[in-house]
């Protein structure tokens, strides 16, 4: 063990001096933090090209004189509001995206309203996925598509591809998804078949609640909420700091109910029998075998991501079909690895390496 | 300037990301026992069923009483929500118009052709990450 450094007394003036100024600033900032409103989240443009039930399939207005001809389909996880991926202009994944030359959509999900709680996997995996194909290939005028789809987006999309094994999905891009949910391990202790009476609960509440989601989410960190806000206290002062807490406290905090069949086959089929490890998951009666897939596949997983840990993400490059296949582990966590200050410096310009030459 | 080692505020950092990771790690390992999760679900099944018993009551309380429930409430939530974001898309717009962008016309503009090529390789950017 490191001897503790001698104090150095010449700098504890300035250090005084300087947390004095922060501390007036923090008063200052506290006021303004609670009387106004967060950044503007979601404002790169776009038109809904439909809507229907809790989907909606956004289109993004081009920023590009010239675009590769391959459109790109964003598959959004089903917990959680799109906009993660257009945070704000400079930290917007969207606008990365359309500055680069790439066409972008994306579907994203509305709360299921009580009288959808009868939405399953199927309704998502042959209906909505495949409803918003067509109207892209529609819009754009191409056969061909890119899907890329982020954690539980990246399952459906899993699914999407390996019942549509024909086209016309032409590469597929997964952010954290997970496959072996066995290793989900507290989501699946959480889920114990012994305990967990999913058909009790479903049944009783229709459409599983965000509060519920979201603590689900919450306790697999239990100390970050309160240890956030100290650092928020601590960081006030700073407007950037600030501005980037409030995005991400927003999104996070936004969850989306689940569907309530959907939810009961996801913990089914998916946390208890584990069926798309075990290659036995079918939708709607279909098989749907990720060996199937032979499309190019790049799967980004996060070196610290608590809720999709890497022995969960792992088996899916070497499961599917694909010849053309690539595994990029990246520094940051679940969400940053996608979004914010890294992803910028990180994913982005990977995947556009990746991707460009296979849009053409 | 001090060194970590005496900064009290860097100690005060170092301490709360310590007693978080620790926290954190003894609250997983406790929470993948059978115990736990028998217990988690036993207690939020009876909140389940008593939750959706008073959700019912209250709706018809509130229905009786002439005021909105909360499923109504979290429907004009949602509303208000697209209304603000048609309106940030709007004043996105205008931002843009007064910019001298000609992005407002976008609906009646052709879109781009869709002839771009990937840059060459030199240009191209450099691959980050560790691919396994």
């Amino acid at each position: 063990m490191n001897a503790p450094a001698a104090l150095d007394l010449a700098s504890i003036p300035e250090r005084i001096q300087s947390e004095v100024q922060r501390a007036i600033q923090r008063s200052i900032k506290g006021a303004e933090y609670f009387s106004s409103s967060g950044p503007t989240l979601g404002s790169t443009p776009k038109d809904i090209l439909h809507a229907r039930g809790t989907m909606n399939l956004y289109h993004y207005r081009p920023l590009a004189d010239e675009v590769y001809r391959v459109p790109v389909l964003i598959v959004m996880a089903t917990t959680n509001r799109g906009y993660i991926l257009d945070m704000i202009p400079g930290q917007s994944f969207i606008e990365f995206l359309l500055r680069r030359g790439y066409d972008v959509y994306m579907l994203d999900w509305m709360a299921p309203k009580p009288e959808e709680k009868s939405l399953g996997m199927e309704d998502y995996v042959l209906d909505f996925i495949p409803d918003c194909i067509r109207r892209v290939q529609a819009d754009s005028g191409e056969q061909d598509i890119s899907v890329i789809g982020y954690c539980f987006g990246g399952v459906l999309s899993l699914l999407y591809g390996s019942i549509f094994n024909d086209g016309p999905m032409k590469n597929l891009i997964c952010f954290t998804t997970p496959i072996d949910f066995r290793e989900l391990k507290l989501f699946h202790n959480f889920a114990d078949r012994r305990y967990f009476d999913v058909d009790g609960l479903v049944d009783s509440v229709g459409n599983v609640p965000p509060e519920m989601i979201l603590s689900s989410f919450e306790m697999l960190r239990p100390a970050a909420r309160m240890t956030s806000q100290i650092q928020l206290w601590e960081n006030i002062w700073n407007d950037e700091y600030v501005k980037s807490y409030r995005m991400f406290d927003r999104w996070a905090t936004d969850t989306l109910p689940l569907a309530g069949e959907y939810f009961r086959a996801i913990t089914k089929d998916l946390m208890w029998d584990n069926k798309l490890f075990n290659d036995t998951m079918t939708v709607g009666g279909r098989k749907a075998d990720i060996a199937d897939i032979k499309v190019p596949i790049l799967h980004a997983v996060a070196e610290h991501d608590h809720i999709v840990p890497y022995e969960a993400a792992r088996h899916l490059i070497t499961k599917v079909g694909s010849e053309d296949k690539e595994e990029v582990m990246l520094k940051g966590g679940h969400v940053s690895l996608v979004a914010g200050a890294n992803a910028v410096k990180r994913l982005w310009p990977k995947l556009d390496s990746w991707l460009a030459g296979r849009s053409i | 300037m001090a060194d970590k080692g005496s900064d009290p505020i860097a100690l005060w950092h170092t301490m709360i990301g310590e007693m978080e990771k620790g926290f954190n790690a003894f609250a997983n390992q406790t929470m993948t026992s059978p115990e736990f999760s028998k217990a988690m679900n036993q207690a939020g099944g009876a909140s389940a069923g008593a939750q959706k018993q008073f959700g019912d009551f209250m709706e018809k309380y509130l229905l009786n009483m002439n005021l909105p429930s909360r499923a109504q409430m979290i429907g004009m939530a949602e509303r208000l929500q697209n209304i603000e974001s048609q309106l940030n898309e709007i004043k996105v717009m205008l931002q843009q118009m007064n910019a001298g962008s000609a992005s407002s016309a976008y609906s009646v503009a052709p879109r781009p052709p869709r002839t771009k090529r990937p840059p060459a390789p030199s240009a191209a950017a450099p691959p980050i990450g560790e691919p396994k």
